[in-house]
């Protein structure tokens, strides 16, 4: 019976979510008729590769209870390392690989610094990402690099279509899929979550916690290298700044997720990037200034979590007398 | 009798699914000793958490001193004059002990920028310090003291509320060791002839005896029986039978009939400096071998040592007859050792999560085949199987452990340590807090176990070593303390863990 119940409530939870996204859906189409235009459907579906990568990324870093604030940073250094690397002629695929190395060193520095050194997680991600944001002007000095982007063939991962998806969109999928089946779905994934919940219990239950910390801070530097890459192939060049507008998305969409959700999880931040997303796109569309996007993401977030807060829920549903009139019908019955 | 201080009626309580209290009907008088009783998610934490404004109660109607009084938040009991030493005392654990027990009430001036009155604080404290005599010192940061360092505190800090009228302890000894219950029952004694009545909980009903006037029991959400300690004794009820609702039998199963096996875990001059020296000890299959050492004895350490999770300094530890590094949790796991660690809420669970996720932790490979992919359906399975043996209550896999009664939580820990299929169980302090129904199902539970595996028992309650095990020894400041001949005598064990002799 409290199967069927959790069920139901997880159900109604994910129905909520489809309900959101469907309302703020609509609510966009009847102000602006363009935001379901096929190009702004493509454009958010595009987006939302980039951000969900980078906010997937950042769910495993949460998970284990830590902040990584280091996204930007490694961001931008891995888009000009893979800017340098396409314009001195490597193939498109060996790029990508010294992209994802470059991340996985980065993510291991902070990892083990966090977890076997023990510094704080803030800081040390805050140094990280300085540096990085400071190494990003190592190869060119701050100009954008774009030779051979067009021949090498990264524009394809924005404009190549498979059933009739984006190519970007099906990188996201597949990799969620793949971090969903890990984390919901096998022992790994309980470790992770058990590390986050109460490291000494986890360390006590036999759970290499520190590795498991480390291990979350290299798959978010890997998400932000892939999040990255596909705002080159979107623009065509490498910019110091291409990373810039990834963290504060992935912060609200995770946070949002597990609000609305009820815990972080891997389904959880999918929801909440895609609703992030959405609202971006669709401010940018009725011409909201670029600049004024990441007050009203904060502000949403803001709203999401009080909106879906227990200690509200529960000042309401005290304000309405709802529950114990209810409660007392039930044990009348019984 | 005069009129009460404090009147409780028709106090009703739900958690969702859960009615945690139904219609309770309870009174203290001024200056009584009041215990209150009853099994593990009887409600008694939930009324008492009603009392001094931490949750609200859904219907009912508190009196104080004869006025009827809505507490909306810990500061208006505590205005009342009702102080309360909560079960699982919340403290902010990177401030000091002083700092903890003047929290919030550091200044007699109002405002954000009033002086605190360092000094003054420090001799207020040492002044309670003094009447409770706990080795303390309050300028640690609490993060860094043991559970009794932590219980001290919660006591001082319930203690400086001015114009005290109530005092409530939820389960204090739970964590305290024989030396420190003494002086807190002193210190009861003392604040009784003040004037201010006391609402004690415990799961020792001897200790019923010993300091109540009166006492209440509770069973299944409501107060099933109130009476003075007087009647009691002249009536001869038995309270355990007044908490479960039926006869029980004895707490303890009887002893090992066949003599023990092969020894599994072997200790030879096992060592950790300041800590404990020269440690040899074997547990062999068959028996339960218990361990009673008094707080601060080195026994926690000892048995986070052999789990692994603390180096040893010297000595080697032998397991199935082969010597062992254990380097980590880990490698004891991997070398069939379980530990039921005494700090079951830091160190046992993962509190917001169910048993679902807490059961199999420890054994992942278990619950787990190829791709590393989880066996949901076999998960399930194994742990309804798993807590239905420990008894839990209420038995479901979903809820949060933080939604369970201390008692409960314990059982979910046991659960935790079945699952893993060790064959070399320690478990320290395994029933603190948990009521005498189910603490007779875990004892009996050791000694299931006990038929395949090795069992040591590591506790500061010296009935319960005496009661449980084959074979005693007594840890007095880090030294081992063995018998002469078979085994100690309960006085003779509790002689040797608090002065480390051994009776001629
Ligand atoms: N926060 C909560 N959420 C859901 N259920 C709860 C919560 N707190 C308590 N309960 C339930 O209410 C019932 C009473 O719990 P309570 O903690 O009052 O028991 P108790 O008598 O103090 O037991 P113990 O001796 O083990 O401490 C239990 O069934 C428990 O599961
Ligand atoms: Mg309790």
């Amino acid at each position: 019976m409290s199967r069927l119940n959790d069920h139901f409530r997880g159900a109604a939870r994910v129905l909520g979510f489809v309900a959101l996204v469907l309302g703020v859906g609509a609510v966009f189409a009847l102000i602006e008729p363009r935001f379901l235009s096929h190009a702004s459907l493509n454009g958010i579906a595009r987006h939302m590769a980039a951000n969900g990568l980078a906010a997937l990324g950042l769910t495993f870093v949460v998970i284990v209870r830590k902040f990584d604030l280091s996204i930007a940073g490694i961001a931008a250094f891995a888009a000009m390392s893979m800017g340098a690397l396409i314009a001195a002629g490597l193939p498109l695929w060996a790029a990508i690989m010294g992209g994802l190395a470059l991340g996985a060193v980065l993510g291991a520095v902070s990892g083990i610094a966090i977890s076997y050194f023990e510094l704080p997680d803030i800081v040390t991600t805050i140094a990280v990402g300085s540096i990085c944001g400071g190494l990003a002007f190592l190869y060119t000095g701050g100009r954008s690099i774009f030779q051979n982007f067009f021949q090498s063939g990264i524009t394809d991962l924005n404009d190549a279509r498979l059933l009739g998806l984006g190519v970007s969109l099906w990188i996201l999928l597949a990799v969620y899929a793949a971090a969903w089946f890990v984390m919901s779905r096998t022992r790994t994934g309980m470790a992770f979550y058990a590390t986050g919940e109460n490291p000494i219990a986890a360390h006590f239950s036999g759970i290499a916690t520190r590795r498991f910390v480390a291990l979350a801070y290299v798959l978010c530097a890997l998400c932000t290298v892939l999040a990255v890459l596909l705002i080159l192939a979107e623009s065509g060049n490498a910019e110091t700044n291409k990373g810039a507008n990834l963290m504060m998305p992935a912060y609200a969409g995770v946070f949002l997720g597990a609000a609305v959700m009820g815990g972080t999880s891997v389904v959880a931040t999918f929801g909440g990037i895609l609703l992030i997303t959405m609202l971006l796109d669709g401010f940018a569309l009725m011409g909201v200034p670029y600049y004024y996007s990441d007050g009203v993401v904060s502000l949403i977030l803001l709203g999401g979590v009080i909106a879906f807060s227990d200690s509200l829920r529960e000042w309401i549903t005290g304000l309405g007398l709802l529950r114990p009139r209810a409660a007392r019908k039930s044990e009348n019955r019984a | 009798m005069a009129t009460p201080v404090l009147t409780a009626s028709d106090v009703s309580k739900r958690f969702g699914p859960v009615q945690a209290l139904r219609g309770v009907d309870f009174h203290v008088g001024p200056g009584e000793v009041h215990a209150l009783l009853g099994i593990n998610g009887a409600g008694k934490s939930t009324f008492i958490k009603i009392l001094s404004g931490i949750i609200q109660k859904d219907g009912g109607t508190l009196t104080v001193a004869g006025r009827e009084v809505h507490f909306r938040t810990p500061e208006d009991a505590i205005r009342a004059g009702i102080a309360t030493v909560q079960q699982h005392p919340e403290l902010v654990a990177d401030m000091s002990g002083l700092d903890n027990i003047f929290l919030g009430r550091e200044t007699a001036g109002r405002g954000l920028f009033a002086r605190i009155d360092r000094a003054g604080l420090e001799a207020r404290a040492e002044a309670l310090l003094a009447r409770f005599a706990v080795p303390l010192d309050l300028r640690q940061e609490v993060g860094q003291m043991s559970a009794v360092e932590r219980e001290a505190v919660a006591i001082l800090q319930a203690l400086a509320v001015d114009g005290i009228r109530v005092l409530i302890l939820d389960e204090p000894t739970s964590t305290l060791t024989e030396v420190e219950r003494e002086d807190l029952f002193a210190l009861m004694n003392q604040l009784k002839t003040r004037g201010i009545s006391i609402i004690y909980i415990t799961h020792q009903l001897e200790e019923v005896f010993a300091i109540a006037d009166s006492f209440s029991v509770f069973r299944a959400g409501t107060c099933v029986a109130r009476m003075s300690v007087a009647e009691a004794r002249e009536s001869r009820v038995s309270l355990a039978e007044l908490m479960l609702g039926e006869a029980v039998g004895d707490v303890f199963p009887p002893k090992a009939g066949a003599p023990a096996g092969e020894a599994l875990l072997e200790l030879e001059g096992l060592g950790r400096p300041h800590e404990f020296t020269d440690i040899t000890l074997q547990a062999r299959r068959g028996e339960i071998l218990g361990i009673f050492g008094l707080v601060g004895s080195g026994c926690d350490e000892l048995s986070k040592t052999i789990f692994g999770a603390l180096p040893a300094a010297r000595g080697t530890i032998r397991v199935h007859g082969r010597e062992v590094a254990l380097r980590s949790p880990r490698a004891a796991l991997d070398a069939g050792i379980f530990l039921v660690p005494g700090d079951r809420r830091s160190e046992g669970l993962a509190l917001s999560r169910p048993a679902l996720f807490n059961v199999p932790l420890a054994n992942l490979r278990r619950a787990s085949g190829g791709f590393w992919a989880l066996r949901r359906g076999r998960l399930r399975r194994d742990a309804q199987e798993l807590t239905r043996q420990v008894a839990l209550h209420p038995p479901s896999l979903t809820t949060p452990a933080s939604g369970f009664s201390g008692g409960n939580q314990q059982k979910i820990v046991l659960a935790k340590g079945l699952y893993s299929q060790a064959d070399i169980y320690i478990f320290v302090e395994p029933t603190v807090g948990v009521d005498i129904g189910a603490r007779a199902k875990i004892y009996a539970q050791m000694r299931a176990l006990a038929r395949t595996a090795a069992v040591v028992v590591i506790s500061s309650d010296c009935d319960e070593v005496h009661g449980v095990a084959d074979r005693t020894v007594a840890l007095h400041k880090g030294r081992l303390v063995a018998p002469a001949a078979r085994g100690f005598s309960r006085d003779d064990l509790l002689m040797a863990g608090i002065m480390g002799e051994v009776a001629a």
